[in-house]
C-alpha cells in the first residue's frame, strides 16, 4: 500500500472493491498463480435475446484478422458438467442451491481448462456470460449475496465487461421471434404463476434489475442492445480496439 | 433415526463418476461437486429428518471437505465459507489412526486403493502407496486443526471396534443427556 493521495475523483463505489482486472476476485485458486500473464479476458453478458452469440462471432472474426489468438467459450459448456446439468434441469427436481453449485463446478472446469490456458498462452478469451450470469440467477431466487460473491471469488476479473442492454418489451419480442419461451428463462421454478407470459415478463424484469445492481461493482460497460447488429458491433470494436491498442487510437 | 453418507446424491454421481474416471477432476471441481452432492442431500436427507425431530447418522460430513480440499490446495477459507449454509453438527465425532493403521487396513480389504483416494491427482508420487502415505498424511494435519477449530470429539479409533463402540456410545449419551430429555424419559408416561 502507497501513502499516495487518492486521484482526483476520490474512490468510486466500484474501486474500493479492489477489483484489478486479470486477476483473482477474491482468495482465487491457490495452486494455480495467474500475475502477469499475457491474455486478456472479454466478457459479454446481459440477458437472453440481446444477441451475445451473434457479436461474440463477428468480434472473433475481427479480433483474427487483426492477428489475434482468439478462443470463445460459453455458460455451461463444460464437458464434465454439461451432461449433469441438462439432466437437472429437465427432471426439475433442483433447489437453487444445488443449481448455483452446479453452474459454480462448470464454470471452475471451464475456468481451470479453457480460460486460464489461454490467458497464459496470450489469447483474447471471448466468453459468452460470465459469473455475472450466474449472480444474477442466484439473486433473483434469494440466494445469499455475500455467500455468492464467496463462491466467486476464485474467478478471474475480466479485462472487460460488456454488458448487452434491453428493455423488457424489446426482449419479449426477440424471444418470441427467434423460439418462444422456455420453463427455465421463464423462472417457471419460482412458481409464481401458471401463465408463462406473465412469468417470463416478471423473471425477465427482476434479471434486468439484478444486470442494473451489479453495473458498479463490477465496471460493466452497457452497450444499448436494442440497435441493430452493426451498431452494436461497431461500439464493441472501438471499445475493444481502445483497449487492446491504446495507441493506435489516440 | 436416519443415516446419510458422503457423496451418494444420485444427482452429483453422474459428473462424479465421468470425472473420476477420467481423472480429470481438478481440485476445484473435486470440491465443488463434493459440495453439490452435499447440498442435495443436505436439502433432501437430512434436514427433513432434523425438522421431524429425529437424530442423524451422517458419515463424513463437510469437515471431510474441508481437510481434503485444503490438502489439494484449495484455500482453506474459501471452503469453509462455501459450506456456511451446512447445518452446524450438534456433535462431531473424528476417528483418529495413524497413517500405517489406515493404510495397513485397507491393503488388507483391498487389492488397490482409489486414485482420488490415495492422492494419486496431485502427482506427488506415481507409487500409489506411497502417494496415499503423503496425501493422507496431510489430510491427517488438516483434521488435527479442526479438532481444535471445530470441537471435534476424537476417538482413538486404533483400538478394536468393541473398545471405540464403548468410547463412542459414552460421548453420544453424555450429549443426548445434557440437550435432550429422550435418553432419560422413555419409561415415564404422563397422566
Amino acid at each position: 500500500m502507497s501513502n499516495l493521495p487518492e486521484p482526483p475523483g476520490g474512490v468510486l463505489e466500484g474501486s474500493e472493491n479492489g477489483i484489478q482486472p486479470g486477476r483473482y476476485y477474491g482468495r482465487g485458486i491457490p495452486y494455480l498463480p495467474i500475475d502477469g500473464y499475457p491474455g486478456k479476458l472479454i466478457a459479454v453478458e446481459g440477458t437472453d435475446g440481446v444477441g451475445r452469440s451473434t457479436q461474440i462471432q463477428l468480434l472473433r472474426e475481427w479480433l483474427e484478422v487483426k492477428g489475434y489468438g482468439v478462443i470463445e467459450t460459453g455458460w455451461t459448456r463444460s464437458p464434465l458438467m454439461q451432461p449433469t446439468i441438462e439432466l437437472a434441469k429437465s427432471s426439475n427436481t433442483l433447489n437453487k442451491l444445488t443449481f448455483v453449485l452446479l453452474y459454480a463446478t462448470d464454470f471452475a472446469d471451464r475456468l481451470e481448462k479453457e480460460i486460464i490456458p489461454a490467458l497464459k498462452a496470450g489469447f483474447v478469451v471471448l466468453t459468452d456470460r460470465y459469473m455475472f450470469t450466474a449472480l444474477a440467477r442466484a439473486g433473483v431466487r434469494g440466494v445469499d449475496r455475500a455467500w455468492l460473491r464467496n463462491l466467486y471469488g476464485f474467478a478471474i476479473a475480466p479485462h472487460l465487461v460488456f454488458y448487452l442492454k434491453v428493455d423488457v418489451d424489446t426482449l419479449i419480442g426477440r424471444v418470441l421471434e427467434a423460439r418462444g419461451m422456455d420453463f427455465w428463462e421463464s423462472g417457471m421454478d419460482l412458481k409464481t404463476g401458471d401463465d408463462i407470459y406473465d412469468s417470463f415478463r416478471a423473471y425477465q424484469n427482476k434479471l434486468l434489475r439484478e444486470y442494473a445492481s451489479m453495473g458498479d461493482e463490477f465496471h460493466f460497460r452497457v452497450v444499448d442492445a436494442r440497435r441493430s447488429v452493426v451498431q452494436i458491433q461497431d461500439e464493441l470494436r472501438r471499445q475493444v480496439s481502445a483497449f487492446l491498442e491504446p495507441s493506435a487510437t489516440s | 433415526m436416519f443415516v446419510t453418507e458422503w457423496n451418494s446424491s444420485a444427482l452429483v454421481k453422474a459428473a462424479t463418476k465421468t470425472g473420476k474416471k477420467k481423472n480429470a477432476l481438478t481440485p476445484m471441481t473435486f470440491s465443488l461437486l463434493h459440495a453439490t452432492d452435499f447440498a442435495d442431500r443436505l436439502l433432501y436427507k437430512i434436514i427433513p429428518p432434523l425438522k421431524a425431530g429425529m437424530i442423524v447418522l451422517a458419515d463424513r460430513y463437510a469437515y471431510t471437505a474441508f481437510a481434503r480440499d485444503a490438502t489439494r490446495g484449495v484455500d482453506r477459507q474459501w471452503v469453509r465459507e462455501l459450506y456456511s449454509f451446512a447445518v452446524k453438527p450438534d456433535m462431531t465425532l473424528y476417528f483418529r489412526v495413524p497413517i500405517d493403521v489406515s493404510l495397513d487396513r485397507l491393503m488388507a480389504r483391498r487389492v488397490k486403493l482409489k486414485f482420488y483416494e490415495a492422492g494419486m491427482d496431485l502427482g506427488w508420487s506415481t507409487n500409489p502407496v506411497e502417494s496415499f502415505r503423503l496425501f493422507q498424511g496431510k489430510v491427517l494435519d488438516e483434521y488435527d486443526r479442526l479438532v481444535d477449530e471445530y470441537g471435534l470429539d476424537v476417538v482413538d479409533a486404533v483400538g478394536s471396534i468393541t473398545e471405540q463402540q464403548r468410547a463412542v456410545r459414552a460421548l453420544i449419551a453424555k450429549h443426548l443427556a445434557t440437550v435432550s430429555p429422550i435418553a432419560e424419559v422413555p419409561s415415564e408416561q404422563p397422566a
